[in-house]
C-alpha cells in the first residue's frame, strides 16, 4: 500500500488538541501475553471486527461471510486517521478483534499494550511457513509470540525508461556504483534529464533503502533497546544520496505519487524509479502513454550484498481484548493465506501479497502488457525472498521518520547533509524513548 | 450603535421595575441545549488536557513493559520551554503574524469602506465574491493554491517564466508567505464582512450633518466611519491573532508539495507530530502553552486598545 498521505486523509486529520483530549491514560494493564491465552472456539455464532484500510476489503470479507455463517466479521474503513483511531479505541477499550497494522508501526504499538498474543493456538504458529520469512520475523516480534499475520509488502525494485537508456547507449545498472555512473551520464547527454528523484518527505521509502544495506536501527539487549539509526550502514546510503544530491544528478523537488512527479515523468525528465510493488499500477494508470517504454529490474544492489529492500505493506494484528482468539486465528489466516482471498485483495486493493500462496497466483505470473509483457511480478518475488530478515523496527518509528523527513528536507535545500539527518532521526529517537520511559541508549 | 465585541457581563443588570425577571427553570430549560455539549465537548477535553499535561509516562521493565502514568509536576512544561523547536514555531508563527493580520484587515478595512459607498454599483456581487473563499474549507483551499504555486503544474508559474521570471513559491524563503497568502485569500472577506455590518449600523444622519459642514468622502471615511467601527477591527483582530496562532491547514497541505515546510513548522504542527509518536502527555502541555500564549495576546490586544476603541 503506498504511504503517502492522501489529501482525503489530511482533511480528515484531528487537530493535536483533540488528539490529545482523547488519548487517554493508560492504566496498568496485564502483559500483552493473552491473559487467558484461551483458544478455545466458540459456541454457536461470533461476530468479529476488522478495522482496515484496504479498497474492497468489504467484498473479500462478504466472500468469508458467506462461507462462515458461524463467525461473521464486520468491516470499518479507518484509512482517514488510521492510527489516531486504533490509539483512541485502545485507550477506551473498544479496539477490534483485528486490525491493519503498518509493519513499521507495529513496536510503537505494542508499547501502547496493543496487542494480544495469539501463540495459544496452534492455528496461529503453524501459519508460520505460509509466509515470506522477512514479513513472519517482525510479526512475531522475532519469533517470541504471533501478533500479527502479514498481509501485504513492498518489494522493491528498479523501474526504467529501457527506450532513454538505450538511446544514450547506457547499460541497465545493476549496482548502485553503476547507478551513479549511469546517472552523470545520462545528465551528460541531456542536461534536463535525471536519473530519479529523491523525495526528502518520505522517510518510508528511504527506510526502505537503509534496509536493503542491513542497516539496522534498533536491537533489543542487556534490558535495553540500542537505537543504530546513524550507523556505518545508515551513513554509507546516506552519503551516497547526498553525492547525487550535491552533484545536482537527482531532481528533490517532487513528492513521491504527486502530480508533480507524474507530469515530470510525462515529460521524460526522469528516465527511473526506484520503487516499491505496488507502484506497478501507479505507473501503468498515470502514464498510460509510456506503455511499453518501462521495464522493471532487481534493485541495485550493495557489492556483494545481494540483498534487496521493502518499502511499506501491513499486517493484520490481533488486537488486545478480543475474547475470539481461536475465530480470530482462523479469519486472519484465511484473509492473508487463502488463495481466493488473496487474488481478491490483489485484484480491487492492489495488495502484493506477502504468503508465498500469494506470489503465485495466476494473476502474478503473467506478464503484464504496460511493461512490455515482462513478467514483471518474477522481479518482485525474488525481490522478496531477498529481504534481510533481521531488520526490526522500533517503538519509536513515527518519530525517526518525521526527524528524518524534517532533517532531509533541509539536506535537500543545502543546509545540512543527509548523515547529519540520520544523526538528527537517532536524537529525536532517544528523547522520544525517554519520554515514553522505554530504557535505551544509542549505539551497539 | 451596536457594540460586536464581548463585554464582561456585569451581574444584576437593570430590571425592569415591578417585573420580576424570567424564572430560573426557563433559564435553565433555554441554557441547556448550549451548555451541555458546551461542557461535554468543550471544557471536559480542556480540562483533562490540562490534567495530562501534568502526567508523565512510566513503564514495568522489560523490553515491552506495561506503561502506566503518574504526576510529574511540570515536568512536561519545562519540555515544552526548552524545546528549540516549539520557539522556533513560535517564532515562525510571530513573523506571519505581525505581517499577515495587519496586511489583511487593512485589505479588509478599504474593501468594506469601498462597498459601503453610494457609488458603487453591483454592492451584492462584490460582496459575495469577496466573501466566497470563505465558504472554501481551507484544506481544499490550500490545495487549489498548492496547484497554483507548484513548478510543474501552475499556469502562473509558467506564465512567469514566459517572460523570464522564475519565482519559486514554495523555497525557503518564501513558502511561509505562501501560506499566509493562503490564509489572507480565505479570510480577508469574512473580515471585511464583519467591518461592512458595523458600518451598515451607522446612522446616515451623522453623513448629512458632516457633509453639512463640508467633509469630504475621504474625511468621512477616516475620522467618522473608521472609529466608529473600531469595535469590529479590534474584534476582527483578535479573531485573526487566534487563528494564526492556531495555524495548522495551509501549511499542513503545502507540506505535500514543499520539502521546506518541516512536521514542527507551526505550533499545533508540532504538537501533532509529538502527538503522533505516542507522547500525548507532551502534546498536552504544548497544546496548553498554546492556548496560554493566544490568551495571553489576544487579551492583552483588548485592553491595549480597548480605551482608543471606545469598548
Amino acid at each position: 500500500m503506498s504511504k503517502t498521505v492522501t489529501r482525503t486523509r489530511l482533511a480528515a486529520v484531528a487537530t493535536a488538541a483533540t488528539l490529545v483530549a482523547l488519548a487517554g491514560c493508560s492504566s496498568s494493564a496485564p502483559s500483552d501475553k493473552a491473559s487467558a491465552a484461551s483458544c478455545t472456539p466458540a459456541k454457536g455464532k461470533v461476530t468479529l471486527q476488522y478495522w482496515n484500510t484496504v479498497p474492497g476489503m468489504d467484498k473479500v470479507v462478504d466472500l468469508w461471510n458467506k462461507k462462515n455463517p458461524d463467525i461473521q466479521v464486520q468491516t470499518k474503513n479507518i484509512s482517514n486517521d488510521q492510527y489516531g483511531t486504533l490509539g483512541n479505541a485502545l485507550k477506551a477499550g473498544k479496539a477490534p478483534d483485528l486490525a491493519q497494522v503498518g509493519y513499521d508501526e507495529l513496536p510503537a504499538l505494542r508499547t501502547q499494550n496493543a496487542f494480544v498474543d495469539a501463540s495459544a493456538c496452534s492455528a496461529a504458529t503453524a501459519a508460520k511457513s505460509k509466509f515470506v520469512p522477512w514479513t513472519w520475523s517482525q510479526t512475531s516480534f522475532g519469533g517470541t509470540g504471533v501478533f500479527a499475520l502479514p498481509q501485504d509488502t513492498g518489494p522493491m525494485a528498479l523501474y526504467v525508461r529501457s527506450d532513454i537508456f538505450k538511446k544514450y547507449g547506457i547499460a541497465i545498472p545493476t549496482t548502485w556504483d553503476e547507478y551513479a555512473a549511469a546517472a552523470q551520464k545520462l545528465h551528460k547527454a541531456d542536461p534536463s534529464l535525471d536519473i530519479t528523484f529523491f523525495d526528502p518527505n518520505n522517510a518510508e521509502w528511504f527506510n526502505g533503502l537503509l534496509w536493503q544495506n542491513s542497516a539496522q536501527m534498533y536491537s533489543y539487549s542487556g534490558d535495553k533497546w540500542h537505537v543504530t539509526v546513524a550507523s556505518d550502514q545508515s551513513k554509507q546510503v546516506a552519503d551516497y544520496w547526498q553525492r547525487l544530491i550535491a552533484g545536482k544528478l537527482v531532481r528533490t523537488d517532487l513528492a513521491n505519487g504527486s502530480t508533480q512527479m507524474y507530469a515530470a515523468y510525462q515529460k521524460d525528465q526522469i528516465a527511473s524509479y526506484v520503487g516499491a510493488a505496488w507502484g506497478y499500477s501507479m505507473f501503468r494508470d498515470n502514464l498510460p502513454r509510456q506503455s511499453g517504454k518501462w521495464s522493471i529490474v532487481p534493485m541495485p544492489t550493495w557489492g556483494a550484498n545481494g540483498a534487496s529492500g521493502d518499502w511499506g505493506g501491513s499486517t493484520v494484528a490481533f488486537m488486545k481484548g478480543s475474547t475470539h482468539l481461536y475465530e480470530s486465528v482462523k479469519f486472519n489466516t484465511w484473509l492473508n493465506s487463502d488463495p481466493e482471498a488473496l487474488a481478491l485483495e490483489n485484484q480491487l486493493g492492489g495488495l502484493y501479497p506477502a504468503a508465498d500462496a500469494g506470489l503465485k497466483l495466476p494473476a502474478l505470473s503473467k506478464g503484464v502488457p504496460y511493461y512490455n509483457n515482462e513478467k514483471i511480478f518474477d522481479v518482485f518475488a525474488d525481490s522478496s525472498r531477498k529481504i534481510d530478515t533481521n531488520f526490526a523496527w522500533g517503538p519509536t518509528q513515527k518519530t525517526v521518520n518525521l526527524a528524518l523527513q524534517d532533517a532531509m528536507a533541509k539536506a535537500a535545500a543545502g543546509d545540512g547533509t543527509l548523515t547529519d539527518a540520520l544523526s538528527a532521526a537517532q536524537a529525536a529517537a532517544l528523547k522520544s524513548m525517554k519520554a515514553q520511559a522505554i530504557p535505551a541508549t544509542a549505539g551497539k | 450603535m451596536t457594540h460586536i465585541a464581548p463585554r464582561a457581563v456585569t451581574s444584576g443588570g437593570r430590571r425592569r421595575p415591578g417585573g420580576g425577571g424570567p424564572r430560573a427553570g426557563t433559564v435553565i430549560a433555554f441554557l441547556t441545549p448550549f451548555f451541555l455539549p458546551f461542557v461535554l465537548f468543550y471544557l471536559v477535553p480542556v480540562g483533562y488536557a490540562l490534567w495530562q499535561s501534568f502526567r508523565v509516562v512510566r513503564r514495568t521493565g522489560g523490553q515491552y513493559g506495561t506503561s502506566y502514568t503518574t504526576f510529574g509536576g511540570f515536568d512536561q512544561y519545562t519540555q515544552v520551554f526548552q524545546n528549540s523547536e516549539f520557539w522556533n514555531s513560535i517564532g515562525r508563527i510571530g513573523l506571519f503574524g505581525i505581517v499577515q493580520v495587519p496586511v489583511m484587515l487593512f485589505v479588509a478595512l478599504v474593501m468594506a469602506l469601498l462597498l459601503d459607498t453610494p457609488l458603487l454599483k453591483l454592492k451584492a456581487f462584490f460582496r459575495i465574491t469577496a466573501f466566497m473563499p470563505y465558504a472554501v474549507p481551507g484544506v481544499i483551499a490550500a490545495i487549489m493554491w498548492s496547484y497554483l504555486y507548484s513548478p510543474q503544474l501552475s499556469p502562473v508559474v509558467d506564465l512567469f517564466q514566459r517572460i523570464g521570471l522564475h519565482p519559486d513559491f514554495l523555497g525557503p524563503g518564501a513558502v511561509l508567505w505562501s501560506a499566509a497568502n493562503v490564509s489572507t485569500w480565505l479570510w480577508t472577506g469574512y473580515n471585511m464582512l464583519i467591518m461592512y455590518s458595523a458600518l451598515q449600523s451607522i446612522p446616515q444622519e451623522l453623513y448629512e450633518a458632516a457633509k453639512i459642514d463640508g467633509a469630504t468622502n475621504w474625511t468621512i471615511a477616516w475620522r467618522i466611519k473608521v472609529p466608529i467601527i473600531a469595535p469590529s477591527i479590534v474584534l476582527t483582530t483578535v479573531f485573526s491573532i487566534i487563528g494564526t496562532l492556531q495555524l495548522y491547514a495551509e501549511p499542513a497541505v503545502l507540506r505535500q508539495i514543499s520539502s521546506n515546510i518541516s512536521s514542527t513548522f507551526t505550533p499545533n504542527m508540532l504538537a501533532y507530530a509529538v502527538a503522533s509518536g505516542n507522547n500525548y502527555q507532551q502534546a498536552a502541555a504544548i497544546s496548553v502553552v498554546i492556548a496560554v500564549i493566544t490568551f495571553v495576546l489576544s487579551f492583552g490586544f483588548m485592553r491595549l486598545t480597548s480605551k482608543k476603541a471606545g469598548l
